[in-house]
C-alpha cells in the first residue's frame, strides 16, 4: 500500500506494523499490518471497538508492549526519520517522555499515590532536561498552571483530586517536555461528559500553543470529529477506512463505518430503530483468511470471504479496505 | 466467526466444571509440573509413612549403640542419630506426626475461623466489632508465640499441639472469609437476587457462599505449610510432641548437640520440614493461579 | 395513567465524612409504557434513585406511588408482590450475574422462587424467555464468563422480565458495552417494551442514548432534580443552565455544524453535607447571591419543570 507524501515530511509514519501476543498456546493476532503517517502538530484518532488493537499500535510505538506476552512485534516505525522498533533499549529510553509521552485511560491509576503531584511532574522534568529540583519545581508548577490547576493546590496529593483534575495533572506530566508526539489513550473515556468538554478543549489548546502531534485512540466518533485531522478505523487488528476528517464524517464508505454510523443514537435525528451492526467482531486468535468484516458484512461475496483484501484508494487521501466500495 | 466462538466456548463447557469449583482447579493443577511435584512428594510421604514399619529395615525406636552417628552409607541410607538409631526409618515414620497435624490443625481453624468470619462479615456491625477486635488481640501476638502459650497451658501432645496450632491460626481464616463475604455481598448480583425475591438464607448458601469459599482453599494449602513449620518448632522447643516419638522438630531438637560434628542429623530432618513446607506452598500457588481467572487459559 | 409517582423522595446515607445527600427531594411520574430518562453525571444519585424506587434501598423520606397505592413502606409479602412488579437491569454485565450459575439457571431462578410453574411449565418459560431475549441455544448451559458484553445483557434482560414485570429500571444496561453492542440491545429494550408494555425508567449519562429511547427526562445534578420535561422539549428548549452545557458538551459527529461549548468552570464537588440552595450555583455563570436560598421547581410550560430560581431572568440569554 502506498502513500503518497514524500519521506521526511511526517513525524511519525508507521509501516505495515504486526503485533502478535501468545495466550495459552494460541497466537493472538493483535495487529495485523497498520499502516499510517502523522505530520507535526496534526492529530490523528485511531478509532474502533474494544479489543480492536489500537492500545496495542500505540504501545508498540513507545515499545511498552508486555515483554512476557509478547511474541512478536514487525514492521517499521519511523519517528523524524529514525527506525523506532530496531532501536536499542538505551537509545529508546530517552525519547519516551521526552519526544513521545503517553496519556493513559484511567487517570486514578496513572498517578503515583504517595507523591504530591507537582514532585511528579517534576520528575520528569528532571529526568530529562537536565534541571536542579528548585528549577523544575517551578518548571512543573508552571505546567500545572498551563492545566487550568492553581499553584496553591500543587502541593497536595492525587487523592485530594477529583477525575477531571487528575486528567490535568497526567496531561501535565505528558506535556512537560514538550513531546513533539502525545499518545492518548482514551484520555477522557473514564470522565462525565461536562468534564470531557473542558479536558478535550484543553488538549486542543495545548497542543496549538506547543505544537504537538497527537495520536488519540478513542471508540467515541463524537470525540474524534471535534478533535481529530485523520482518522483511521480500525477493525480486528487492520485499518479498514483511513483518511481525512472530511472524507471519513461526510462520506464513509467501508460497510463497517458506516455501520458504527448507523449504530451511534444521534442527538440531531429522530430514529425510530437504531441500525446496530448485527454479531461480534472475530476471535484475534484465529482471523479469517479473507476480509475480517465480511461474516458481519451486509455487502459480502465469495471474494470477501476468500483472498486478503488490500487498501483502495479513493481522491486524494481517502483509502478503503473493501471489494465492494467502487472507484469514484 | 460466530463458528469459531461456539467451538472454544463448547470447548470449555464440555469439560463441564464451572470455574472456581474443585474439578475445575483439578483440571487446571494438574497442567502445573510444580504442583504436581509437591503433591507427589507429600502423598508418597504420607503412605511410606504408614507402611514404613513394614519395610524398612531397622526399627525407628531400636538403640544400637554401636552403630551411633554413622553417617549416610549403604547399609543406612540417611546415617544413625546419638543412639544408633535409622534415620530413614524415623523420617518416614514421624512424617505422619508432621502432616498429621498440618492438617488437622488447619481444619480446626478453617472451620471456626470461616463460621466467625461468616458471621462477622455477612451481620456486621456490633457483632463484627466484637469478632474483629477478640480476633485482633490473637494477632497482637506472633502465631507461633501464640502456640506456644497454648501449648504451655493445655500440656505437651499430639492432640494438644493440633489445638495450639489451630486455635493460633483461626484469626488469618476469620479475616480471610469475612473479606470475602463482603465482596461478594456488595456485588450487583447479590442485588440482583434481592430483587427477584430470594430470601437471605438463599442469598447466603446460594449466592455469598460458593462465591467467597474458593480463595479459602489456597489459604488451607498455605496454612498446612505454615501449620507443619509451626508443629516442628514447637516440637523443637519441647512443646509439642515428645522424645522419642520422631517427629521432626523434636528430632532436630536431639540433634542440635551434634550439630558441628555431625551436620546430617540436623541437616536431613530440616531438609524434609523444608521439602513438605514447599510442597504445600507449591499447591497453594497452583491453586491461587488456578482460581485467577486473568490466568484463565 | 400513572403507573409510578414519586414526591419528594430522598435517600441520605450517613458516612463517616458527613451525610451524604444522594437523593434530594426528587417528584416525577411516569405513565403507563412511557420511558422516564433520567440523566447526570457520575454520582449525582441518579442510580441510588433508581434503586430506591424498587426498594432495594430504604428511602429516607418522600413516597413512592405504584399503581395508585402508597407503596413507601411495604414489608413482607406485599413487598414480595411489589418486587416482582418492579424490576431492574444492571449496568455491569460482568457483576450482576452469579460466576457459579449457568446462564439457564440464573434465569431460571425468578421462575422458581416465584412459585407460579411447575416443573415442567419452567423449563418451557425458561427457553421462551431465552428465545425472546435472542440467546442461542448452544450458550444456555454455558457460564457467564464465557459469554461476551452483549449477551451477558441480554441474559440480565431475561432475569428481569421473567415474572412480566410492569416497571423495570434500567441502570446504565448499555454503558459498559461498544457502540454496535449498544445499539443491538437498546433495540432489544424498545421491542419488548412495546411488546409487553413496560414501563421503564432509563437511567443514563448519556444523553443521546436517552434522547434516543425516551418519552420523558428527567435532568439530576448532585442529588437535584434540575429539571424535567418531554423529550423533545428538552432538546429543543433547555431551560436551566445546567442542561444547557450539559447538552452543548456532548461531542456530536457532525463535523460541519459544531454547535458552540459551554465550558463551565470547576469539577462536581461533593454531594455531604451540602449547603442549602442550587447544588449547581458554583459552577453556574448566572449564579447570584438569591441562588443560596432553597430551590423550588418552576413551571415553565405545560409538563416542563425547572429548579432555577433566576429562570425568568436569564430565560431570554440562556434561549440563545
Amino acid at each position: 500500500m502506498e502513500h503518497k507524501k514524500t519521506e521526511g515530511q511526517d513525524l511519525i509514519s508507521v509501516k505495515n506494523l504486526y503485533v502478535e501476543y501468545k495466550s495459552g498456546g494460541e497466537t493472538i493476532h493483535a495487529v495485523n499490518g497498520v499502516s499510517f503517517d502523522l505530520e507535526a502538530g496534526k492529530t490523528i484518532g485511531l478509532v474502533g471497538e474494544t479489543g480492536a488493537g489500537k492500545t496495542s499500535i500505540a504501545r508498540a510505538i513507545l515499545r511498552i508492549l508486555p515483554d512476557h506476552a509478547t511474541k512478536r512485534v514487525g514492521g517499521e516505525i519511523f519517528f523524524k526519520g529514525k527506525e523506532l522498533l530496531g532501536l536499542p533499549e538505551q537509545e529508546m529510553r530517552p525519547l519516551r517522555g521526552k519526544s513521545i509521552s503517553m496519556i493513559f485511560q484511567d487517570p486514578m491509576t496513572a498517578l503515583n499515590p504517595v507523591k504530591t503531584v507537582v514532585e511528579q511532574i517534576a520528575e520528569g522534568i528532571r529526568l530529562h532536561q537536565n534541571m536542579n529540583r528548585k528549577d523544575s519545581l517551578r518548571a512543573a508548577i508552571k505546567m500545572l498552571e498551563t492545566v487550568g490547576i492553581s499553584q496553591d493546590r500543587a502541593y497536595e496529593y492525587p487523592h485530594q483530586f477529583s477525575g477531571g483534575m487528575k486528567q490535568r495533572v497526567v496531561i501535565a506530566i505528558a506535556l512537560a517536555c514538550n513531546p513533539e508526539l502525545l499518545i492518548a489513550d482514551e484520555p477522557t473515556t473514564a470522565l462525565d461528559v461536562t468534564i470531557q468538554a473542558q479536558v478535550l478543549d484543553l488538549m486542543k489548546k495545548l497542543q496549538e500553543e506547543l505544537g504537538t502531534a497527537m495520536i488519540l485512540i478513542t471508540h467515541d466518533l463524537g470525540v474524534v470529529a471535534g478533535v481529530c485531522d485523520t482518522v483511521a478505523v480500525v477493525y480486528a487488528g487492520e485499518l479498514v477506512e483511513y483518511g481525512t476528517k472530511e472524507d471519513l464524517f461526510d462520506h464513509p464508505r467501508h460497510p463497517y463505518t458506516k455501520g458504527l454510523f448507523g449504530a451511534l443514537p444521534d442527538l440531531s435525528k429522530d430514529v425510530n430503530r437504531l441500525s446496530p451492526v448485527e454479531g461480534l467482531p472475530p476471535d484475534p486468535s484465529s482471523l479469517p483468511v479473507g476480509c475480517a468484516f465480511a461474516s458481519r458484512c451486509g455487502y459480502a461475496t465469495d471474494k470477501c470471504q476468500k483472498g486478503h483484501v488490500e487498501m483502495k484508494r479513493f481522491g486524494d487521501t481517502h483509502y478503503v479496505r473493501c471489494n465492494c466500495c467502487e472507484e469514484g | 466467526m460466530e463458528k469459531i466462538k461456539t467451538s472454544s466456548a463448547a470447548k470449555r463447557s464440555g469439560e463441564n466444571d464451572k470455574p472456581g469449583s474443585l474439578p475445575y482447579i483439578w483440571r487446571r493443577l494438574k497442567k502445573n509440573p510444580g504442583a504436581m511435584l509437591g503433591l507427589i512428594f507429600v502423598t508418597v510421604l504420607f503412605l511410606l509413612s504408614f507402611v514404613s514399619p513394614f519395610i524398612c529395615r531397622y526399627d525407628y525406636q531400636e538403640i544400637v549403640m554401636k552403630s551411633r552417628f554413622t553417617l549416610p552409607c549403604m547399609e543406612h541410607l540417611l546415617g544413625c542419630d546419638e543412639v544408633g538409631r535409622d534415620i530413614l526409618s524415623r523420617i518416614l515414620y514421624g512424617a505422619k506426626y508432621t502432616l498429621s497435624i498440618g492438617v488437622l490443625s488447619v481444619v480446626v481453624s478453617c472451620i471456626l475461623g470461616v463460621i466467625l468470619g461468616a458471621v462477622a462479615g455477612y451481620f456486621g456491625g456490633k457483632i463484627d466489632t466484637l469478632i474483629m477486635r477478640f480476633l485482633d488481640v490473637f494477632q497482637a501476638f506472633p502465631n507461633i508465640l501464640l502456640a506456644i502459650a497454648i501449648s504451655a497451658v493445655l500440656g505437651a501432645g499430639f492432640d494438644k499441639v493440633i489445638y495450639a496450632i489451630g486455635i493460633s491460626g483461626i484469626p488469618g481464616f476469620a479475616r480471610m472469609m469475612r473479606a470475602n463475604i463482603l465482596t461478594v455481598r456488595n456485588s450487583e448480583f447479590i442485588e440482583a437476587a434481592t430483587s427477584i425475591n430470594c430470601s437471605t438464607f438463599r442469598i447466603i448458601v446460594h449466592h455469598v457462599i460458593p462465591n467467597a469459599i474458593s480463595p479459602l482453599i489456597v489459604q488451607v494449602a498455605m496454612g498446612i505449610a505454615s501449620a507443619a513449620l509451626s508443629a516442628s518448632g514447637l516440637s523443637f522447643l519441647g512443646f509439642g510432641v515428645q522424645a522419642p516419638t520422631p517427629e521432626w522438630g523434636a528430632m532436630l531438637a536431639s540433634a542440635r548437640g551434634y550439630m558441628r560434628d555431625y551436620p546430617h542429623m540436623v541437616i536431613i530432618p530440616g531438609l524434609f520440614i523444608m521439602m513438605t513446607v514447599l510442597s504445600f506452598n507449591l499447591v497453594g500457588d497452583a491453586i491461587r493461579d488456578a482460581l485467577d481467572p486473568k490466568l484463565r487459559d | 395513567m400513572a403507573l409510578l409517582e414519586i414526591e419528594h423522595l430522598k435517600k441520605y446515607f450517613s458516612t463517616p465524612r458527613g451525610m451524604v445527600h444522594a437523593v434530594d427531594d426528587v417528584s416525577f411520574t411516569i405513565d403507563q409504557g412511557e420511558t422516564m430518562g433520567l440523566v447526570g453525571e457520575s454520582g449525582c444519585g441518579k442510580s441510588t434513585l433508581g434503586r430506591t424506587i424498587i426498594h432495594l434501598l430504604e428511602s429516607t423520606g418522600g413516597t413512592i406511588g405504584f399503581e395508585g397505592k402508597d407503596v413507601t413502606h411495604l414489608k413482607k409479602d406485599g413487598l414480595k408482590k411489589l418486587r416482582e412488579d418492579m424490576q431492574i437491569i444492571f449496568q455491569d454485565p460482568y457483576s450482576s450475574l452469579n460466576p457459579r450459575l449457568t446462564i439457564r439457571d440464573t434465569i431460571m431462578e425468578p421462575l422458581k422462587l416465584s412459585g407460579r410453574f411447575s416443573g415442567t411449565a419452567m423449563d418451557g418459560e425458561a427457553d421462551r424467555l431465552m428465545d425472546l431475549v435472542g440467546i442461542e441455544k448452544r450458550f444456555r448451559m454455558s457460564y457467564p464468563h464465557e459469554l461476551d458484553g452483549g449477551r451477558r445483557q441480554r441474559v440480565g434482560i431475561a432475569r428481569a422480565i421473567a415474572l412480566n414485570p410492569k416497571f423495570v429500571v434500567c441502570d446504565e444496561p448499555v454503558s459498559a458495552l461498544d457502540v454496535s453492542i449498544q445499539a443491538q440491545i437498546l433495540n432489544l429494550l424498545m421491542d419488548l417494551q412495546d411488546e409487553y408494555g413496560l414501563t421503564y425508567l432509563f437511567v443514563t449519562h448519556d444523553l443521546s442514548v436517552v434522547r434516543h429511547i425516551s418519552t420523558n427526562i428527567c435532568v439530576m445534578y448532585l442529588g437535584q432534580m434540575v429539571e424535567t420535561c418531554p423529550t423533545q422539549e428538552l432538546f429543543d428548549h433547555p431551560m436551566h443552565p445546567y442542561t444547557k452545557a450539559l447538552l452543548s458538551a456532548i461531542p456530536t459527529v457532525d463535523i460541519h455544524n459544531r454547535n458552540q461549548r459551554i465550558l463551565l468552570k470547576g469539577e462536581i464537588n461533593s454531594p455531604i453535607n451540602p449547603k442549602p440552595g442550587c447544588r449547581f450555583a458554583l459552577r453556574c455563570p448566572y449564579a447570584t447571591e438569591k441562588c443560596h436560598e432553597p430551590v423550588e421547581l418552576h413551571q415553565i410550560s405545560p409538563g416542563h419543570y425547572c429548579s432555577c430560581c433566576r429562570i425568568n431572568e436569564i430565560k431570554d440569554e440562556v434561549r440563545k
